[in-house]
């Protein structure tokens, strides 16, 4: 691949044309946060939170799904991704039922690192409070729609890395919900291995096992990462 | 330098975040050095004093705790949403998924511990829950956040103290921020 020069804060880079903005930044070590990203699954850029400013486009980007082209001029951290980001984070936590103290992902969760990360100290909207089910008919396995931030990772990982596409997305707005094929309970799924790549995937206590309390919860998604990349060298 | 007056207010929480407060063990004695507690569940007191300083636990849950907040920030300097309930509502504002009534008829009526014989209790003396559990700047106007469940008490005290020596703490800053 050829190499072009981007411009990520003001520094001068070197990177293969054809990669993502993400991609590049994650190699120089400069942060980008996401949600939806998962090393070596698909990228959709549903999230919203790896957001960047280029020059010359009024609108922001986001970065796992745009890729980098010859002089790019690309910002990651202005005070208008920061307002964004922070926005973000606060309507993932204002939609579902999102109470940490009672959640089996408490200390553990991606969302509550985020928002430490973003500063977010209290929601400035409304809570909805949707009536959400907890699908628990798995014999090893719960989905608490509750905690479902639909970053679709275990869709995704399901289709991608298991071969198996149990999952899949229904409805829109605040009442898209994941599904079990054709939304039927988790356990009835003709399709589900029960590998448990869906619950390392997932980045909330949304997919947890049943045999963990609150707060124990251990999540290894970085397990999926290492899986896809041993396939590639045929490990 | 007068000492300043602190309250400390317990709303619709469980006292955890006071539990947490007495966590601070000997520091008490730093913060009793800058001011008085004047009104807490642990002191006696009657209507809500004059303060500098109110850290209110627990959510917005029912009439009586609707007067009370409203009063609390006519009276207090700063205002502390103190804890999750306060700033986000947290664990009291789940029955906010069902109707009042189905909430009364599962915790007294169809119970397993009263042998469903329960009845839901309605003295005038009692006060009346609101329909929906609210945080606190939904109602007032809060001059400051401190989530937890409960908030550590090495961040209470980080938050007292700073507001004690008239500086404004910044949670994100002191890596202090934390929920659940």
């Amino acid at each position: 691949m050829a190499k072009i020069i981007v411009y990520i804060d003001d520094k001068k880079l070197e990177a293969e044309s054809g990669k993502t903005i993400l991609e590049v930044c994650r190699e120089n070590d400069i942060e980008i946060l996401t949600m939806c990203h998962l090393e070596g699954i698909t990228d959709i850029g549903a999230c919203r939170l790896c957001l960047v400013e280029i020059e010359g486009n009024n609108k922001l980007l986001s970065a796992c799904t745009t890729k980098i082209a010859a002089n790019m001029v690309i910002k990651t951290k202005t005070e208008r991704i920061k307002k964004y980001q922070r926005i973000t984070t606060e309507l993932f936590f204002a939609e579902r039922n999102h109470v940490c103290s009672v959640c089996v992902a408490n200390g553990k969760c991606e969302l509550q690192k985020l928002g430490y990360k973003v500063g977010l100290d209290h929601i400035r909207y409304p809570f909805l409070f949707p009536q959400c089910e907890v699908d628990t008919s798995h014999e090893w396995y719960v989905l608490d729609h509750n905690r479902c931030i639909m970053c679709t990772r275990c869709v995704r990982v399901c289709a991608e890395v298991e071969g198996a596409h149990n999952w899949d997305v229904m409805n829109r707005g605040n009442q898209v919900r994941i599904i079990s094929d054709f939304n039927t309970p988790w356990g009835e799924s003709t399709t589900c291995t029960s590998c448990g790549k869906c619950l390392h995937a997932c980045p909330t206590g949304a997919i947890w096992p049943k045999d963990i309390v609150q707060g124990q919860l251990n999540k290894n998604p970085g397990m999926i990462t290492e899986l896809i990349e041993k396939r590639k060298l045929g490990l | 330098m007068s000492k300043k007056k602190l309250a400390t207010v317990w709303l619709g929480g469980c006292s955890g975040c006071h539990m947490s407060l007495l966590d601070i063990d000997e520091r008490i004695l730093d913060v009793a050095a800058l001011a008085d507690i004047v009104k807490s569940p642990i002191v006696d007191g009657k209507e809500f004093p004059e303060v500098d300083i109110a850290l209110v636990e627990g959510s917005v849950t029912s009439d009586e705790h609707l007067q009370e907040i409203k009063l609390i920030r006519k009276r207090a300097k700063t205002l502390i949403a103190f804890g999750d309930c306060a700033v986000m509502t947290n664990v009291t504002g789940m029955r906010n998924y069902f109707p009042l009534k189905e909430v009364f008829d599962a915790s007294y009526k169809y119970a397993v511990s009263n042998d469903q014989y329960g009845q839901v209790p309605s003295h005038e003396a009692l006060l009346k829950l609101n329909d929906k559990v609210v945080p606190l700047q939904e109602v007032v106007e809060v001059d400051f956040v401190l989530p937890g469940c409960p908030p550590s008490a090495d961040t209470i005290f980080y938050v007292l103290f700073e507001f004690l020596n008239d500086r404004i703490p910044n949670l994100s800053e002191a890596k202090k921020l934390k929920y659940g």
